[in-house]
């Protein structure tokens, strides 16, 4: 009873609910849980634990690809995409707002066991970079393109490399619809050549590199290759941020799950894109930053208990992404255990009539441990 | 050596172990005397191991239970459960998103809590009078006949398993179909409230055989 009173206290002071339904006055200790501060630049302690919206037509331009698919089932199930605003989100946007993009750039590894809110982090912290405009590189899934390749092909630029067109033109798909300006400004330095007859030439926008690799799935490895490339050698300039998001970077050097035709196993360093995104995660660069998320869910060969860098990325991936800066996310505190127990129960996700009780909220507590996975999971039957 | 413990005969003084939290938070001025006299026995008597389906959990519900320990195949509990699981949470979705699309006026009469649903496609699905064969000089005659309660909803959640396992497409889940047959019998649609209709009507049409009954 409390903690709700203080709570009140802060939120006169912060804005108040944001849900569009009346307000009866009986709900209103249920709508401290929210806020109206939609811009993730505004967001300070003050915000903690707290949930803030954000429209739907910016979750289709700025996540193509990016959410968890439980969350994508729930902005469908409760029409509005809420996101909770905990502390190492909040550390990483403060870090980046202080940071000089004059240095190289600063590699943020975000780790944490099953189910704590990792890759929520993380889209967190595109959201804000979409909104201040920066361009974003967010691959939703390192693991994705290391196991589950129905086709490989031998790459035409380097004979050792095997390219992946289906996961390429994926990406290169859902990149277009994120960053649509940023592919008209920025233009090509070089002539690159796709095959004997057709090239771009210099100066041309990246949107045609981008569309020749969607137009010639061989290719698209390389037209990927070309565009990190590309965006990598103009950041210094000055003239936009770049935002290199990577989820589950421990795939880049573990081991994979693919074979050559003659049955060999497949080194991460011998596919294209993995070649080319370890050349954006390394540090020689400058205008912007590096956020990774380690996860072990979609990892090969870790067991299931691993959750520290040093035991996910191997001696090899952490003297790679060595010096960064370790981000951990722990499970809910009972704070962010009440906020997001009043967002199922205002929502009318938890229909249980014994879910509404003080026993029901205890007994879930208790056996989801405040971890956010298993409060999703456990609430969903409710 | 393991010794058998649950379908083995327990020796008639051991009691059953009680789950409920409420039952010991009871303070010893407010129990009955059959409730003291109770509790001065469990003092003496040994107690029966608990099964590992008994729950003090607030939100476990024997009818559940049940549907889920028949939908189990080969043991396989873990299955199951998730399987009830997803049903329940396909249940909410679909209906909280008819609830959120829903004008005002109707908002009320849509039903959102799975549990609810549950039970009532249930009630919905339970014959009142069942057929037993009965043999009579040599012809066996299908005889209308009253059913126990147990004998209902045990036909009641077996109709609907069957149902959802054999006349559906091969690729759709489980949850999915067992979604779509819980919201039709809830609305008194579907498949299986025509077999209990149909189950009905032959037991109106040998109404002649009742006499058959001796019990």
């Amino acid at each position: 009873q409390l903690d709700r009173g203080c709570a009140l206290h802060t939120a006169a002071r912060g804005g108040l609910s944001s849900v569009s339904s009346q307000d009866v006055p009986a709900q209103r200790p249920r709508a401290i849980f929210h806020t109206s501060e939609s811009d993730p630049a505004k967001h300070t302690e003050q915000h903690e634990g707290r949930l803030y919206n954000i429209p739907l037509e910016e979750v289709k331009a700025v996540f193509p690809h990016g959410l968890p698919h439980r969350f994508q089932q729930q902005i469908q199930t409760f029409n509005e995409a809420r996101v909770m605003v905990r502390k190492p989100a909040l550390e990483i946007l403060a870090y980046l707002k202080g940071s000089n993009f004059a240095h190289p750039a600063v590699r943020y590894v975000i780790y944490g066991e099953r189910g704590t809110g990792k890759t929520m982090t993380l889209c967190h912290v595109v959201h804000y970079c979409s909104r201040q405009g920066w361009l974003v590189l967010h691959v939703p899934d390192a693991h994705l393109w290391v196991k589950n390749c129905k086709e490989l092909f031998q790459s035409s630029y380097n004979k050792d490399r095997l390219d992946q067109p289906l996961q390429a033109s994926v990406w290169l798909k859902n990149f277009k619809t994120s960053n649509e300006r940023f592919l008209q400004e920025i233009k090509t330095q070089k002539k690159y050549m796709w095959g004997k007859r057709e090239s771009t030439e210099e100066g041309r926008p990246l949107r045609e590199v981008v569309e020749q690799g969607l137009a010639r799935v061989r290719s698209a490895s390389d037209a990927v290759g070309v565009v990190l490339r590309e965006i990598k050698q103009q950041s210094h300039r000055g003239s936009f941020r770049l935002l290199v998001a990577v989820d589950g970077v421990n795939a880049l050097w573990g081991r994979t799950t693919l074979s050559k035709e003659d049955k060999s196993p497949v080194s991460p360093e011998e596919l294209t894109l993995v070649h080319n995104l370890r050349k954006m995660v390394t540090n020689d660069w400058n205008g912007g930053a590096i956020v990774t998320t380690l996860s072990q869910t979609g990892s090969l060969f870790k067991p299931s208990s691993a959750y520290t860098p040093q035991e996910l990325l191997g001696k090899e991936g952490f003297d790679a992404l060595d010096p960064f800066v370790p981000i951990p996310v722990p499970n809910y505190s009972p704070r962010e255990f009440e906020s997001c127990y009043g967002y199922y129960l205002e929502r009318k996700w938890l229909q249980h009539e014994k879910a509404h009780t003080e026993d029901g909220k205890a007994e879930l507590q208790f056996l989801s441990g405040s971890n956010p996975r298993q409060l999703d999971r456990l609430a969903g039957p409710l | 050596r393991i010794m058998p413990v649950r379908w083995s005969r327990y020796n008639p003084s051991y009691l059953e172990p009680e789950a409920k939290k409420e039952s010991y938070q009871k303070p010893l001025e407010e129990l009955t005397e059959e409730e003291r006299e109770h509790m001065e026995l469990k003092a003496v008597r040994p107690i029966k191991a608990a099964p590992p389906s008994l729950s003090s959990s607030v939100f476990s519900d024997p009818m559940i239970s049940k549907f889920t320990n028949m939908m189990m195949k080969s043991g396989n509990k873990v299955l199951a459960r998730s399987l009830m699981s997803q049903t329940l949470e396909a249940i909410k979705r679909k209906q909280l998103e008819k609830y959120h699309k829903a004008p005002e006026n109707e908002k009320e009469t849509i039903e959102c809590n799975p549990y609810v649903i549950f039970h009532q496609a249930l009630k919905n699905c339970q014959p009142i009078i069942g057929l037993s064969n009965i043999t009579k000089g040599g012809k066996t005659y299908q005889v209308p006949v009253p059913l126990t309660d147990n004998r209902k909803r045990f036909l009641a959640m077996k109709w609907l398993i069957t149902e959802c396992r054999e006349n559906k497409h091969r690729r759709t889940l489980m949850p999915e179909k067992l979604s779509q047959e819980l919201l039709l019998a809830f609305n008194n649609e579907g498949p299986v409230i025509k077999k209990k209709h149909i189950l009905h009507k032959m037991a109106e049409a040998n109404r002649a055989y009742a006499h058959f009954r001796w019990w």
